[in-house]
């Protein structure tokens, strides 16, 4: 009985946290980039917000984005810790975490929002697509 | 009359097993021609060929830069066998190769006492067998890489797993090359049941998916891309890609492990790439190494 107590507690806050989180293909197709990630129309919180949700997916699915050496999930904490200390700007790093640049919080926000979206939506369109690109199975020439 | 039954419904029984085995790789083997196919029509004559497969490719540079009429086994030099400068170049670097005290190191490392008494040489008694991974082990139902298998000999035997992208792990894996290249090993991956053919056909479907935030799949630049500039490097072709790692790459001034350099290929397309001994990798592994099947194996080289 305690089990199950503590089973049931575990799965309420992990669900409640955010931890697991579950969205169907239909609707990750759906997802329109330039709408759910606009810091303008938004506001920076929901896009981070957004940003996480479907980045935490993307990581799941091993399809999580990085440009220069910083992966989405750096964006996000680099973004969160910048609206927490009230900072107007992020350190864009390398691969060894060395600052290259920085960017304001309202970009970083959307890039970690746009790569965590285009990353699902991308593996939605490949399960299609893949196989166009095979010289064995749909690519003519 | 029933010793020739039994014999009969054996022989059938062995009949039907080698079918079936047969039949898990039977669509890889149609891939891997498939890709030999593309390639030997790619590369027969480029200059001619400029409107299918080189349109973005000056007159010129397709006349005086391409080597014509390659076949199949040409392509285990990758760009070298069609880029006639880079191959001057390479072979102008083969004549003193800079990886040779690597595989002293990795001979060295070969032989070297584990605290327990054990060695790799008791994990690899055979040395000749780098075209063989990765492997299906049907046992524990799950892939071994020639990376993985070391890790796994030295965490058997309580040693610390080594980098799997360079230092050691790369110099044991050259030594490991150059005997099965010395011995004239060809590679030779097996796909004998249904859990090896999916696993092979992940690993395909990961090649072909495009990924990160340029939506390249590595397809886009080995298949379709292969023989085509990019800046002053003219792309290599899938076919022939794994038969000579690990390679020492000049960019890296040291030798580095097949992982190191797909890793470094999807983290320029944008996307972060599977951890080294992962599934994932894997399975991309073996999908590369079978599409190499038959061709000699010809590691350590040198690369760009």
């Amino acid at each position: 009985m305690k089990k199950t107590i503590l089973k049931f507690v575990t799965a309420t806050a992990l669900l409640t946290s955010g931890l697991v989180v579950s969205v169907n293909a239909s609707e990750i197709s759906k997802l329109d980039v330039k709408k759910e990630c606009n810091v303008e129309a938004n506001g920076i919180e929901k896009v981070l917000a957004t940003a996480t949700k479907y980045n935490e997916i993307a990581v799941k699915h091993n399809v999580e984005f990085m440009r220069l050496g910083m992966k989405a999930s750096q964006y996000i904490e680099a973004v969160d810790l910048a609206v927490k200390s009230g900072a107007k700007t992020i350190d864009i790093v390398d691969d060894k975490k060395k600052k290259i640049s920085e960017a304001t919080i309202e970009y970083g926000a959307w890039r970690a929002c746009s790569f965590a979206i285009s990353a699902l939506t991308q593996e939605e369109e490949a399960k299609k697509t893949w196989k166009l690109a095979s010289p064995s199975d749909g690519y003519k020439y | 009359m029933l010793s020739k039954f039994v014999k009969f419904t054996a022989l059938i029984t062995l009949t039907v097993c080698t079918l079936n085995a047969a039949d898990f790789n039977a669509g890889a083997e149609k891939d891997r021609i498939a890709a030999i196919k593309y390639f030997e029509a790619k590369f027969a004559d480029p200059e001619k060929n400029k409107n299918t497969f080189f349109p973005y490719s000056t007159d010129e540079e397709l006349k005086n830069d391409y080597a014509k009429n390659l076949k199949h086994n040409d392509f285990a030099i990758g760009a070298y066998s069609f880029s006639k400068d880079a191959k001057s170049q390479y072979e102008a670097i083969k004549e003193m190769p800079p990886y040779e005290n690597g595989i002293d190191k990795g001979e060295e490392l070969y032989n070297k006492k584990f605290a327990n008494g054990n060695s790799l040489a008791t994990c690899f008694p055979d040395t000749k067998v780098a075209g063989n991974y990765p492997y299906f082990d049907e046992k524990k139902k799950e892939l071994v890489s020639i990376t993985s298998a070391v890790n796994d000999c030295l965490r058997a035997n309580g040693e610390a797993e080594w980098n799997t992208q360079k230092g050691n792990m790369a110099n044991f894996q050259a030594f490991l090359a150059s005997s099965s290249t010395e011995a004239g090993k060809k590679v030779n991956i097996k796909i004998s049941s249904a859990e090896a053919k999916k696993a092979y056909e992940n690993g395909k479907e990961y090649y072909y998916t495009q990924k990160g935030y340029l939506k390249l799949s590595c397809a886009e630049c080995h298949i379709q891309g292969a023989g085509i500039r990019v800046r002053n490097e003219k792309l290599s072709p899938l076919t022939g890609q794994t038969t000579h790692f690990p390679v020492y790459r000049l960019k890296w001034d040291e030798l580095g492990t097949l992982e190191r350099r797909i890793s470094g290929c999807i983290v320029d397309q944008g996307q972060v790439s599977p951890k080294d001994e992962s599934t994932q990798m894997k399975e991309l592994l073996y999908f590369l190494a079978y599409m190499s099947n038959g061709m000699a194996v010809d590691g350590p080289d040198v690369r760009k």
